[in-house]
């Protein structure tokens, strides 16, 4: 039997996605958890893996937003009739009814057929406005399919009930094809050729959207000097003592670290602010900024308190890797308690990051840099780095944020404290 | 292929897996020298012996509580419950102990135990002899329910009951003892949880266990003379269900009435209706219709029997309601 390949709701919230292309062909034979096609929603682009087995009979809908639930394709087997599916949900907005029997009111033109009366000698009077229309669930479908008015169709089952057949009928007798929109809008003026307007991908909204609702979050900052020495040190002897095949650790895994032992004992700082609640995580799970060609996004090191850096260098060489190429997954963006974004490399010093809601603080980590510094009065260059954390004031007080900022601090100058 | 009555059968399951495995062996009431009430295991206290043909005395807690253990220690014990109404005796040893120790030992410990019982009305045994129970043991986890409603069914559903390693009960239909149908020579193992279409149809989906399954192909014949074609399925095994199948039919045929002897109220057919407006829902063109008893003790007169049970009269009322029209 024929299956709808319906568009999944891959995680909490997702009410659409967009499908970027089809990995399959209509005709193509798929194989239960084979990838059908891509799918971008509001994280991530990802591959959407066929649910039957068969032949892929038809495309509903080959690109674009679709809502979750939608019927997108059919699988069935090779051959079978999938005229009776899911056919419609995808087709343009059909107008109302009011409008069709104006269109069938024109004088002269169109064929005998197409100007039949809809149901004119329909046995039942259609239901009254406003008054819930009876109809079988069957009927509903049909009608909503095919872009017809319940309550204009006369029920002929039991209590004047609308079944599938009065549907049907009333269909039949509907004009072939629904004229197109009278008001087709004059074509916009062509853009300047100076000006590129480029459309938002959905990971480009939905980056939109949150950071604009994490600009009304009341937030202060709190930033520390630290001397990076250790820091360093402790990465170099520990890309020192590699293994074939592991992967070098980087100064920031080291920090990612060392910041999960920091929220462990602060636990205030590692938490979700949701609906006037403070939600306090048991373990650390650590989002790293990631760009990518379609804009940033956030993977997590999972229990990154639990993890050795080793273990941190490994996670994150794979979250990074698939965030490049757009092959990440939303568990791998789910679960986050606390931002690390780094800009060091760039030659950042110090800068402000913006909430990462509904994390109740980020931390923002320039670049490390010789600088001079006085130490018990005399002056010594030393390998220097600013962090800057960024805390959410309805969850986290300024002395909470500077106990966390002064523990990662001394963590950052004596890794071995982290033990 | 030779046409055998379905007594003949479900004792052709039987006699061949006592045959092929030592540790297969059956227990009951009546069942050896008498061959059971029903004459059901006629014939096999001669084939087999007294020790595998094992008449028991009248407790069916202590009937099954020792089939139980004889299974855990990895024998294949068969237990006759001469009437279904005496499986309420044994529910403490069904339901709280053969339907969890494979679950609460971790997989430790195996319970492969089959329990054929039989019931049904239609020859005045009152009220204490005929009930249609099979909906209380599917709402138990860890149970199989399997009820057969042919010749062919009864016995390749029996053979794959046995070789379960977990415990089945196992409901046979009084009335469909001396019904004769087609078996093929060699024993074909039907896999619990697959449904059987009995006939393709159109209009109506009528998803029939047991007796019924007869009465709905009768009420079907009689439809097609009014032009409504009937589909009729027996999903033959009740847990697991085979949902797919049922699904299917009625978004085929958009129309469904369920069909039990048992009452209607919380019979299985109401878990049927739940499965089918779930699955089905934007493909039914009318409410799904229940067929059963009348929700009474069944009475012994034979006139108010008949018409406290349904027949394919009512199976029929209900399919044309589906199709009503004002």
């Amino acid at each position: 039997m024929a299956v709808e390949v319906k568009l999944p709701r891959l995680g909490q919230g997702m009410e659409a996605g967009t499908i970027v292309r089809w990995l399959k062909s209509e005709g193509d034979a798929v194989a239960k958890g084979e990838p059908l096609y891509e799918l971008d929603t509001d994280k991530v682009t990802q591959e959407v893996e066929a649910d039957a087995d068969g032949v892929l009979l038809k495309i509903m809908i080959s690109d674009g937003e679709v809502d979750v639930g939608t019927t997108v394709g059919v699988i069935g087997a090779e051959g079978e009739d999938v005229s009776g599916l899911g056919d419609g949900n995808g087709a343009s907005p059909q107008p109302p009814a009011a409008e069709t029997s104006a269109a069938k009111d024109e004088p002269s033109g169109a064929p005998a057929e197409a100007t039949a009366p809809v149901e004119a000698a329909a046995p039942a009077p259609p239901a009254a406005g406003g008054e819930r229309v009876k109809a079988s669930p069957l009927a509903r479908r049909i009608a909503r399919e095919r872009g017809l008015d319940l309550s204009s169709i006369a029920g002929t089952g039991p209590e004047g009930r609308v079944i599938a057949e009065d549907v049907e009928r009333a269909a039949d007798g509907a004009p072939a094809a629904p004229p197109a929109p009278a008001v087709a809008a004059p074509a916009p003026p062509a853009p300047p050729g100076e000006v590129e307007v480029v459309e938002l991908t959905s990971v480009r909204r939905t980056i939109a959207r949150r950071l604009t609702e994490a600009w009304e979050a009341p937030v202060f900052q709190l930033s520390v000097t630290v001397d990076a020495s250790e820091l360093s040190a402790t990465r170099e002897r520990m890309v020192g003592l590699m293994r074939e095949g592991e992967v070098k650790p980087t100064v920031n895994d080291v920090l990612t670290r060392l910041t999960a032992a920091a929220l462990m004992r602060h636990r205030a700082v590692n938490a979700h602010f949701v609906e006037g609640r403070i939600h306090r995580w048991p373990g650390a799970n650590i989002g790293i900024a990631v760009a990518t060609p379609n804009g940033l996004v956030v993977p997590v090191i999972r229990g990154a308190e639990r993890s050795s850096v080793q273990e941190i260098a490994a996670v994150r060489a794979d979250l990074v890797a698939r965030a490049r190429d757009g092959k990440l997954q939303l568990a791998d963006l789910e679960d986050g308690t606390f931002t690390i974004s780094n800009l060091g490399m760039y030659g950042i010093e110090q800068f402000v990051a913006v909430l990462n809601p509904p994390q109740v603080a980020i931390l923002a980590v320039g670049s490390i840099e010789d600088r001079p510094r006085v130490e018990g009065g005399e002056l010594v260059v030393s390998p220097t780095m600013s962090m800057t954390l960024t805390c959410d004031h309805r969850a986290i007080d300024g002395s909470e944020g500077a106990e966390f900022l002064r523990d990662l601090k001394a963590l950052v100058e004596s890794p071995a404290l982290a033990l | 292929m030779p046409e055998v009555t379905y007594r003949e059968a479900v004792r052709d399951a039987l006699s061949r897996a006592l045959r092929e495995d030592e540790g297969v062996f059956l227990m009951g009431e009546d069942i050896a020298e008498m061959g059971g009430s029903m004459a059901v295991t006629q014939g096999l206290l001669e084939e087999f012996g007294a020790k595998r043909i094992r008449n028991t005395p009248i407790s069916e807690m202590a009937i099954v509580g020792t089939a139980i253990g004889a299974a855990m220690q990895g024998m294949r014990p068969i237990v006759e419950i001469m009437y279904e109404d005496f499986l309420t005796l044994s529910m403490e040893q069904l339901v709280n102990q053969a339907a969890k120790h494979r679950t609460m030992s971790g997989g430790q410990l195996k319970v492969p135990l089959t329990i054929r019982t039989q019931g049904g009305a239609g020859w005045s045994p009152g009220a204490q002899h005929a009930q249609q129970l099979e909906a209380w043991f599917v709402h138990v986890p860890g149970l199989k329910v399997v009820f057969a409603s042919t010749p062919e069914d009864v016995r390749g559903l029996l053979w794959t009951a046995i070789h379960d390693d977990n415990p089945v009960v196992f409901f046979e239909h009084r009335t469909l003892y001396p019904v004769k149908g087609e078996v093929p020579d060699e024993l074909e193992p039907i896999p619990l949880g697959k449904a059987r279409i009995h006939r393709e149809g159109t209009d109506v989906t009528v998803i029939a266990t047991g007796r019924l399954v007869h009465e709905a192909l009768q009420a079907a014949e009689e439809a097609e003379k009014d032009g409504i074609s009937v589909e009729v399925v027996d999903p033959r095994t009740l847990l697991p269900l085979d949902e797919e199948a049922i699904v299917a039919s009625v978004r085929k045929t958009t129309r469904c009435v369920t069909a039990h002897e048992a009452v209607t109220r919380a019979g299985f057919g109401a878990e049927l209706a739940a499965i089918v407006q779930h699955g089905a829902f934007d493909w039914l063109d009318a409410p799904i219709e229940r067929v059963g008893a009348r929700f009474a003790p069944l009475p012994f007169a034979p006139v108010m029997e008949q018409w406290v049970v349904p027949h394919a009269a009512d199976v029929l009322d209900a399919v044309r309601r589906t199709v009503a029209r004002a």
